[in-house]
């Protein structure tokens, strides 16, 4: 009898167990305590697993979790770390699902699960893709890896050589993988997939190396190619049909991803779309915005060279463009928009409307309307001179052509610089302040074209370029920006380099984010008051998230290891004495290998 | 038991007689060549007693004409855009430091330039004419000395004029 019941108490025990971690984890939620009544959020936000790569669709990066807030942030500790033994740039985030942490490395992009219901989190299996070792020489900007998406029980994301890979998120076996890009023409793929509806979406790489740049739609069951939509090229190729509706007149008009090239140089002239996807339930669209066009010699490519550095707006089950902004046509600067787009619904101007907020690589805070592509303002958020602003009629920047480079003429202190007001870290909306926190960079440059040579698989460029601080005596800021009001709040600001990593916002009104020397900070959501930091082991250049572990506890993860584009310049295989290194990077990042070196670790913080 | 230890003779010493009558050929034939075996530009250590390599010169090694052609070479093949305008890096490694994984005389550059490398270094040996090679080799080697043209100028930071509103 007695033994019988304590076989029954077992298994109630483990009926528990079991139900525990799925009620304390729980996924996510539309309900955020504290918000202001003028925003309302179009998708569930993460408040226990962070199953995709901004935690939801609308790409807000906020957590109402609030165990961890203001008053007891200072006691944060080391709960957990690992190495993934690749010193390269550790861009991206990890993801938590089912009391599983999954890390995406840099190449050889191994995904490896962390078993969080354990103390020190164990490994529970490691994928190994083994991507083509070649695909090394063609990426860009370090070996880097953005993150995966979770749906249906897999965990999908990219190798460096263009596979798409779906793998059993329990068991870590492949359930398929699809090759979507080529090598041998300067293709790779770094950014994050998005699921959307059982649709897999993600872009490619290779802005400099004279790729068509293009957004694939997968099948989230099969691995299928559903479609797939090109940026530059005729409108059955962009997806561009009879239901698309250009705001403003200059994007309107027949096979303008054709006319708006010189002949042919459509087929080699970028536009990729490396970096961040989001969705909105509500209008059922998916955003993202496409890289600069190639080579960045502008002379070589007289036209506006559609859909290069543009945002597009599409419907995830086919592909089909409804609408699209070119937010710089005849980019002279490399300024690829692929930045984060939010999705979110508020007040602009004394009524609800539903916007599109884009931080972006000129230097200007975009607030579009998501229904029609209309901007609604830009505002410059760091020093910026290759424009003197945006005619909100026209669409059209006003440019000044003393800032524009030609072949031989070498044009001075423009500012950003190619690497932007900020890049593709992506910055965080909380809707408990209105406030969006943008990681930015000051950075100016020289920028001289040359003639380009196209040569498949080699670099597509035609420019000698060299960067340096901005002015002020910064180069990098944590900016806290008043989205209704289009005007910065307060700013944290950085010495030698940009703040190169993501930021994220939490209901315990705390900023988390980390700079390039390794220092992870808490910041107070309203003030802008450090509450909280510590220094990692390597530069931060990777996006923080927050969960709850199987044991119903807030924790909060972050990567270090240096690297990616302006990162590069800590690894040993830059030389700092060349400026036009890296792309030019090396003259802004001349400090960096004297404050850190390169890093692999995952950091995962608990009270 | 004891059948399957004569099996085992039995079959190291078909082994061993393998091998010397491959070792015997392989004497034979260098014999009759009279010529050291060939081993084209190792990479990796050579086992065994030295050998004098005897890898081929640069022709154009402190030629300073040629060293502004493999400048300009540098940047016509788009080098320039992986390994840094002059040399630092960047999607390729740094060619101004003194790191040489795949071996730093004038043969084993000219054999990385021509035969490309597992990371992603490309082939060049069918694109690009055997002189013009020597020519990039001869710039690269030239790099972070007097004799480097074109070399990299440092710049102070300029005073960067806060742009105006």
């Amino acid at each position: 009898m007695r033994e019988r019941m304590q076989r029954f108490v077992l298994a109630i025990g483990c009926l528990l167990s079991l139900l525990v971690p799925a009620l304390a984890q729980s996924g996510s939620t539309t309900t955020i305590p504290g918000q202001i009544p003028s925003i309302h959020f179009v998708s569930p936000v993460p408040d226990g697993e962070w199953t995709l790569p901004a935690g939801d669709y609308a790409n807000t990066r906020f957590s109402p979790l609030d165990q961890i807030n203001t008053k007891n942030v200072s006691s944060l500790k080391i709960i957990g770390t690992m190495s993934t033994g690749i010193p390269h740039g550790h861009e991206g985030q990890p993801l938590v699902v089912n009391g599983t942490l999954y890390v995406v490395t840099p190449f050889p992009n191994d995904l490896i699960a962390l078993d969080l219901s354990k103390p020190g989190f164990p490994m529970k299996w490691k994928y190994e893709p083994r991507p083509d070792p070649k695909a090394q020489g063609v990426a860009c900007c370090d070996t880097v890896n953005r993150g995966a998406s979770y749906g249906d029980g897999k965990i999908v994301y990219a190798t460096l050589d263009n596979h798409i890979v779906a793998v059993d998120a329990n068991t870590g076996k492949e359930v398929w993988r699809t090759l979507v890009g080529d090598i041998d023409i300067g293709e790779t793929t770094t950014g994050a997939p998005l699921i959307v509806k059982n649709v897999v979406i993600t872009g490619d790489s290779g802005g400099e190396m004279g790729v068509r740049g293009k957004v694939v739609g997968l099948d989230l069951k099969t691995g299928r190619v559903l479609w797939t939509a090109y940026s530059t090229g005729p409108d059955k190729d962009v997806l561009i049909g009879p239901d698309f509706k250009a705001f403003y007149k200059k994007d309107q008009g027949k096979d303008l991803g054709v006319s708006s090239w010189p002949t042919d140089a459509w087929k080699i002239g970028g536009g990729p779309v490396w970096g961040w996807i989001s969705y909105d339930p509500e209008t059922d669209l998916v955003f993202y915005g496409t890289g600069n066009p190639g080579p960045w010699n502008p002379d070589m490519r007289p036209g506006d060279n559609k859909w290069t550095i543009t945002i597009f707006a599409r419907k995830p089950e086919t592909g089909e463009a409804k609408w699209a902004v070119q937010l710089v046509p005849h980019d002279a600067w490399d300024y690829d928009e692929i930045m984060e787009n939010i999705a979110v619904d508020m007040n602009w101007h004394g009524q609800m409307r539903k916007l599109l907020i884009h931080p972006g690589r000129t230097g200007y805070v975009f607030v579009l309307d998501r229904e029609t592509g209309e901007i609604l303002s830009a505002e410059k958020f760091q020093p910026v001179n290759w424009s003197k602003g945006y005619d909100l009629k026209t669409g059209l920047p006003d440019v000044d052509p003393a800032k524009v480079t030609h072949t031989g003429v070498n044009a001075r202190q423009v500012c950003p610089s190619s690497t932007g007001g900020k890049e593709f870290v992506p910055s965080a909306l909380s809707p408990r302040t209105g406030f969006l926190y943008i990681p930015a960079h000051n950075t100016c440059m020289d920028h001289e074209s040359i003639q380009a040579n196209y040569i498949a698989g080699t670099p597509f460029l035609g420019s000698s370029t060299t960067m340096y601080r901005g002015p002020g005596g910064y180069q990098g800021e944590l900016l806290a920006w008043d989205v209704a009001n289009a005007k910065p709040v307060w700013g944290i600001k950085e010495t030698d380099f940009p703040v190169y990593s993501g930021v994220l916002a939490t209901g315990g009104d705390l900023v988390f984010y980390g700079t390039m020397d390794g220092w992870f900070r808490a910041v107070d959501a309203r003030s802008g008051t450090v509450l909280w930091q510590t220094k990692l082991a390597s530069g931060i250049v990777g996006d923080p998230i927050t969960f709850k572990g199987p044991d119903g506890r807030q924790y909060v993860a972050i990567y270090a290891g240096i690297g990616g584009w302006m990162g590069a310049a800590a690894l040993p295989s830059i030389s700092i004495d060349d400026p036009y290194a890296a792309l030019g990077i090396t003259g802004a990042m001349k400090k960096i290998k004297q404050v850190t070196g390169p890093g692999d670790l995952l950091y995962v913080f608990g009270l | 038991m004891r059948r399957r230890m004569k099996t085992c003779i039995t079959f190291l010493g078909l082994l061993l007689l393998s091998c010397a009558v491959a070792c015997n050929e392989q004497q034979t034939h260098a014999a009759a060549s009279g010529a050291p075996p060939a081993i084209g530009i190792p990479v990796g250590p050579v086992p065994g007693p030295k050998v004098a390599l005897n890898l081929p010169a640069n022709p154009y090694a402190n030629d300073q004409v040629a060293l502004t052609e493999g400048r300009r070479l540098f940047v016509w093949y788009n080098c320039s855009g992986c390994h840094g305008g002059h040399g630092g890096g960047g999607m390729g490694p740094s060619l101004r430091d003194p790191v040489w994984v795949y071996g730093s005389s004038d043969a084993h550059i000219f054999a990385s330039i021509a035969e490309g490398r597992g990371m992603g270094m490309p082939a060049w040996g069918t694109k690009v004419p055997e002189d013009q090679i020597w020519k990039l080799v001869a710039y690269i080697k030239s790099m972070r000395t007097p004799q480097e043209p074109d070399p990299p100028i440092v710049a102070q930071e300029p005073q960067v004029k806060r742009p105006g509103p």
